[in-house]
């Protein structure tokens, strides 16, 4: 089956891939306006929703890039390609179909723990690099927020990779053949859905480029700069959605369907939750988040790794 | 996912000489941010030459851990050195003959440890296919089996590093809140006059007049505004 559904080329893989993030980066922006127009009681044109995303990337690109006093210039262009970098090697990780991922390593779950743990230092060279009071905080503020939420990501991968005996996420997948890891880990999935929301930093955890900051991160980024931070921010949103539906939706199994259908599906239920926070959720103070994390999250975290040792024993 | 002998010579060429050069710049730069990500790049090389080496799992986690690492430590650099932003240009090399011998020594110690030790001769196995997933769980292995005790060791004297840290940066301290309890530098004689013909103290929730805008940022501050009072003169 998967040898006519999945093609074993390395470059046919990547390109599959590629069209994933992309398609992903699509939905996830049109699943949004689609939900603002609905929250907002207006209408929706289809032709309208549909052109949206291209409108506004070819407004961004027809903008003039914005300059702030002596920035770190190089470290400035280098975030997004960074980002993009990191989305890319994150998205590489998760195993489409059942044949194998682009970088099936064995250390899957260690080689996405570092790409999320990079993002940390992107977004904070990102602020830090403009040279500008409002960035700057909010690459501060995505600090407490990543040191926050990395221990309880860390633990519900951890805790989905103990029935496996293994670290790599096709493993993780093969394991929840008879029973998804959703519902033997209770505990794993909302976790690990704050802790997508903290480092694709939206909805209620969009700290670091928040309104109150002006924009923070991004508000001196305009132009080609922001289309590019942009469409990074959603490739990391569709990899951390995609690591999501493998690791506790069972990724590519299900009935009828050929199984990177099943991933594509998942993978979208899930962009939709993260996306709908957007519009649904208020943004949570970020002392508040960081208390919780410690003194909440990351005992339910260890909880979980408790538990499904217990369990397996 | 063979790669030939050529292209392994030339990753690692490419990773180890990036590894040097950005080892390098950590003491050519002038920012403790830049100096910290030279480090973390720096770290970055040496993953990848773990990588090549087939320690799969070490090279992630190296690299992994370093990212949290470096920029922990950038902040709390900035923290401690009153700089606040760390853009401020300042120089990231002090006590030079003391740090020159420091490093001469450490160089000759560390490379005589190459040159003069035995290592235990285990060559990869010729095969393209290596067993990545056993080389872990031999080093869990290790790690929670024969090494257990100085690997524990070390645990727990990086425990107490980050409790001391994390004591020495928090906002309740012995003296006071961080924010508060510092002494403001004494006003000029006009200013304390107005102010106490004005009485507008208000409840020690004092402005330190450091002149950067971040001392106003007590409501969200909690991650820059430590640094006051310590260290005064740390640098220069």
């Amino acid at each position: 089956m998967s040898g006519v559904l999945w093609p074993h080329s390395i470059w046919l893989q990547a390109a599959a891939l590629a069209g994933f993030v992309l398609g992903g980066i699509y939905a996830a922006d049109l699943m949004e306006r689609l939900l603002g127009r609905y929250v907002a009681g207006a209408g929706v044109r289809a032709g309208a929703l549909l052109a949206g995303p291209f409108r506004e990337a070819a407004l961004l690109l027809s903008q003039q890039r914005s300059r702030t006093e002596r920035p770190d210039a190089p470290a400035w262009a280098l975030a997004p390609m960074l980002l993009a970098g990191l989305a890319a090697v994150a998205a590489g990780t998760v195993p489409l179909g059942p044949s194998a991922a682009v970088a099936g390593v064995d250390s899957g779950i260690v080689l996405f723990g570092a790409a999320m743990a990079l993002v940390m230092v992107c977004v904070f060279l990102h602020g830090w690099s403009a040279n500008s009071f409002a960035p700057l905080v909010g690459g501060y503020r995505f600090v407490a927020q990543a040191l926050s939420f990395e221990m309880p990501l860390a633990l519900v991968l951890i805790a989905a990779a103990l029935p496996a005996e293994s670290l790599s996420f096709g493993e993780i997948v093969r394991s929840q053949a008879g029973l998804w890891n959703v519902v033997r880990q209770p505990l794993g999935l909302p976790l690990y859905l704050v802790a997508a929301l903290g480092v694709t930093f939206q909805g209620p955890l969009a700290t670091p480029d928040a309104a109150d900051l002006a924009g923070g991160t991004r508000a001196e980024v305009s132009g080609a700069a922001l289309l590019a931070w942009r469409l990074a921010r959603g490739a990391v949103l569709v990899a951390v959605a995609a690591v999501g539906a493998a690791t506790f939706l069972g990724g590519w199994s299900g009935p009828w369907l050929p199984g990177p259908a099943w991933t594509v599906l998942k993978t979208l239920a899930l962009l939709a939750v993260l996306v709908a926070s957007r519009h649904l959720v208020a943004r949570v103070r970020l002392e508040r988040f960081v208390v919780v994390a410690w003194a909440v999250l990351i005992p339910l975290a260890l909880l979980d790794v408790f538990l499904t040792g217990v369990f397996l024993l | 996912m063979s790669p030939s002998d050529l292209t392994t010579d030339l990753l690692f060429w490419l990773f180890g000489a990036g590894a040097v050069v950005s080892g390098y710049l950590v003491f050519r730069t002038d920012s403790m941010v830049r100096a910290a990500y030279w480090l973390l790049a720096s770290f970055a090389g040496t993953g990848a030459l773990l990588l090549l080496l087939h320690a799969e799992f070490l090279g992630l986690v190296l690299i992994l851990m370093m990212a949290g690492e470096m920029t922990i430590m950038a902040v709390f650099m900035v923290m401690f050195m009153m700089n606040p932003a760390g853009l401020n240009p300042m120089t990231m090399v002090h006590q030079h003959k003391v740090a020159i011998a420091a490093g001469v020594i450490a160089f000759l110690g560390l490379g005589a440890v190459g040159l003069l030790g035995e290592f235990p001769e285990r060559p990869l196995p010729e095969t393209t296919s290596v067993d990545s997933a056993r080389i872990t769980a031999d080093l869990g292995r290790e790690l929670l089996g024969e090494s257990m005790l100085p690997f524990e060791t070390a645990g727990v004297a990086l425990l107490a590093t980050m409790i001391g840290a994390i004591a020495l940066a928090s906002r309740k301290g012995r003296f006071g809140t961080a924010d508060a309890g510092s002494a403001a530098p004494e006003p000029p004689e006009e200013e304390r006059r107005r102010r106490e013909h004005e009485g507008s103290d208000d409840g020690g929730h004092h402005h330190h007049g450091h002149g950067h805008d971040q001392s106003h940022e007590h409501g969200h501050g909690q991650d820059h505004d430590h640094g006051h009072g310590h260290e005064h003169g740390g640098h220069g």
